[in-house]
């Protein structure tokens, strides 16, 4: 038996024109789906789980009830079961910041006992992009982060992974289980939930848990960041067009890559 | 736009379904729209795509592997396959009237023989009512099928034919009695039995779908092929057709909605007089009538799918809300036409296609004078 906890998380999308008011943006102007790099998350744990005998997929969320809606969405994809932590004392903070969530959340890994843990690289709301490893961190797993290729050793307790590093230089590397291992977009292709996975993932369990549920009180939500002020960056586009058939534009666009220096060693 | 009150009412697993099919409409769909449409082919890979997602078992019972949608969740679908391409949703829905047909009015083993494939997308169903002389009013109908010992020996010309290329499973209605015309009777013939493919119609819209005449030249079924009773055929077509309006109904509100999504992205994003034309009086008032007659759509046609469900009498809902939603397409493509100006004129703009597009809604699956005639039947005769 064989058991795959992975982190998801319903992050905020803006549509296009949007308007920021004090610390937050209007609720008019958001919609709420899984993140991006969750799905890769869910589709590689599901694909193992395909794959092996005896595998257990478990998705853990921090979120308010409004969430179970994209939670939802990850058991129709395949995940077995979905733990949803909570607790009233969310309500009042502005702000979750890395090192609650890796207390919450590493209280969940202890609690859940997992052989491999996946999060996905980064949310694309918050973006801290530090949960997964913080978590292995406190909890003492193995971790890589960025994974873009993972291959599965369940006997011998090993994920043979392949990361990227900064400057398109990629890394293979062995990593012993149990172990977090952070997931990069483009890792597999994420499936459509199937009619009858939605049907299913209806009748699936999302078990709540408190912050007492975790051996917690308010005080764990506690940071020493502060949101201070939002604002939309300004941006510039500078739209180069290349005119002339396939081989001069090729020469011109490889012109342009040479001068902002790729390919340099 | 923000959620309408017509979705709140739905449930967390329509909801759900509602996501997802809009996701694949416009990711897999969308994408092969106006190739589909030039090219007048239709998107098998996106067929399989639909498969994958269960949606070609929309109608077949569970235990022959289907969803057995309520009919609820087959407007919604329709709907948003539409969202993605009309031609798509057409050949869907005309593939879920042959797999009712079967589940409705099949044998045990026709059941076990058609439905857990066609539930996984293969074979294509067609559904074959329309003659080239028998249109609104079906009775009219020449072909025969005359029982010969064992079989029937099938005779005549069938028109309109969705799938009529790609389709393998024909649910055919033809008289049992050349001189009688309350003897239409419900057959289930397989393409392989030696159906003859007409050419395919060159059409104003719907391009991408595969629309074709079926001839039939003494082609010869077993007699356990037939679906109802001698002389039951119309009836239940006319049971089957429906639920199938409501499907068509849905469709054109898919359709008026990604009308009314495209002119309000174009309506942004020009300029005219120096600011986006979404700022000027003129076009801010066609966008509240847009807006207005596609939730209206919506709301009549969430209305006969929920009475559907209830177990009670939607015939007059059902006619009106494919009355009102198909003309809506045509008025809602029409004006995100006006609003694109001569941009929404040629090909390289969705809406040209919308609006080619959005006129057979008002004249397949009973035209907009046959439903009239239907509401009037109920408010006057009922």
């Amino acid at each position: 038996m064989m058991k795959i906890l992975v982190t998801v998380k319903e992050v905020a999308e803006v549509e296009d024109d949007f308007e920021i008011d004090g610390l937050g943006i209007d609720e008019a102007y958001l919609e709420y789906d899984l993140n991006e790099w969750d799905d890769y998350a869910v589709e590689e744990a599901v694909q193992i789980a395909e794959a092996g005998d005896d595998v257990e997929v478990v998705s853990v969320t921090i979120g308010p009830e409004r969430s179970e809606e994209t939670i939802r969405m990850a058991l129709a994809k395949g995940a077995d079961r979905a733990i949803r932590v909570w607790d009233d004392a969310f309500e009042s903070v502005d702000l979750l910041d890395v090192a609650a969530k890796t207390r919450l959340l590493a209280a969940v890994v202890e609690k859940e006992d997992p052989d491999l843990v996946l999060t996905g690289v980064q949310a694309a709301d918050d973006g801290f992009g530090a949960t997964g490893v913080s978590v292995a961190d406190e909890v003492g797993f193995e971790w890589a982060a960025v994974v873009n290729e993972l291959d599965l050793d369940a006997d011998g307790g090993v994920a043979n992974v392949r990361r990227e590093l900064e400057g398109g230089v990629e890394e293979l590397t062995e990593v012993d289980l149990p172990a977090v291992l952070t997931i990069q977009t483009g890792i597999n292709e994420p499936r459509y939930a199937s009619l009858r996975g939605i049907r299913q993932a209806q009748r699936k369990e999302i078990a709540p848990m408190s912050l007492d549920d975790l051996g917690f009180d308010a005080s764990a939500l506690d940071s020493p960041i502060a949101l201070t002020g939002m604002s939309e960056p300004e941006s510039e586009s500078d739209a180069t067009l290349f005119e002339g058939d396939a081989e001069e534009t090729a020469a011109q666009l490889a012109e342009v890559l040479r001068e902002k220096g790729v390919g340099a060693q | 736009m923000a959620t309408t009150q017509a979705d709140s009412s739905l449930t967390g697993e329509q909801r759900a379904i509602r996501d997802v099919v809009r996701e694949f409409a416009v990711e897999e769909i969308r994408p092969t729209a106006r190739s589909a449409d030039e090219t007048e082919t239709f998107p098998e890979e996106v067929w399989d795509g639909l498969a994958e997602l269960d949606l070609t078992g929309l109608t077949v019972p569970e235990e022959y592997g289907g969803f057995d949608a309520d009919r609820t969740t087959y407007s919604i679908v329709n709907e948003e396959v539409a969202y993605g391409q009309l031609a798509v949703a057409t050949a869907l829905s005309v593939h879920c009237l042959a797999t009712e047909c079967i589940a409705a009015f099949g044998t045990d083993e026709q059941k076990e023989r058609w439905l857990p494939d066609m539930a996984h997308g293969r074979p294509v169903g067609m559904f074959a009512l329309s003659e080239p002389q028998a249109g609104s009013n079906p009775a009219q109908m020449e072909t025969t099928a005359i029982r010969d010992g064992d079989e029937y020996v099938v005779n005549g010309d069938k028109q309109w034919i969705t799938n009529g290329q790609r389709g393998e499973v024909c649910i055919l209605f033809a008289k049992t009695d050349p001189d009688d015309p309350s003897s239409v009777t419900q057959f289930l013939v397989p393409k392989d039995a030696g159906i003859e493919v007409g050419q395919k119609e060159k059409k104003l819209g719907l391009r991408a779908s595969d629309t074709t005449g079926l001839k039939f030249d003494d082609v010869r079924i077993p007699a356990e092929n037939r679906l109802t009773e001698e002389g039951k055929g119309l009836s239940a077509a006319f049971t089957i057709l429906t639920g199938g309006r409501v499907g068509i109904a849905s469709q054109a509100v898919g359709l008026a909605q990604s009308a009314l999504d495209e002119a309000r992205e174009y309506a942004h994003e020009r300029e005219q007089f120096d600011k986006p034309i979404s700022s000027i009086q003129s076009i801010r008032h066609k966008f509240a009538d847009m807006a207005t007659q596609v939730h209206a759509s919506r709301l009549m046609v969430r209305e006969a799918a929920r009475q559907e469900d209830a177990g009670e009498d939607n015939r007059v809902s059902a006619a009106m809300a494919k009355y009102h939603a198909s003309e809506a397409a045509v008025d809602v493509s029409n004006e995100a036409v006006q609003i694109h100006g001569g941009y929404g004129y040629v090909t390289e703009f969705d809406v040209e296609r919308l609006y080619r597009d959005s006129k057979i809604t008002t004249i397949y699956e009973g035209t907009s004078e046959i439903q009239k005639e239907i509401i009037a039947r109920g408010v006057l005769d009922g």
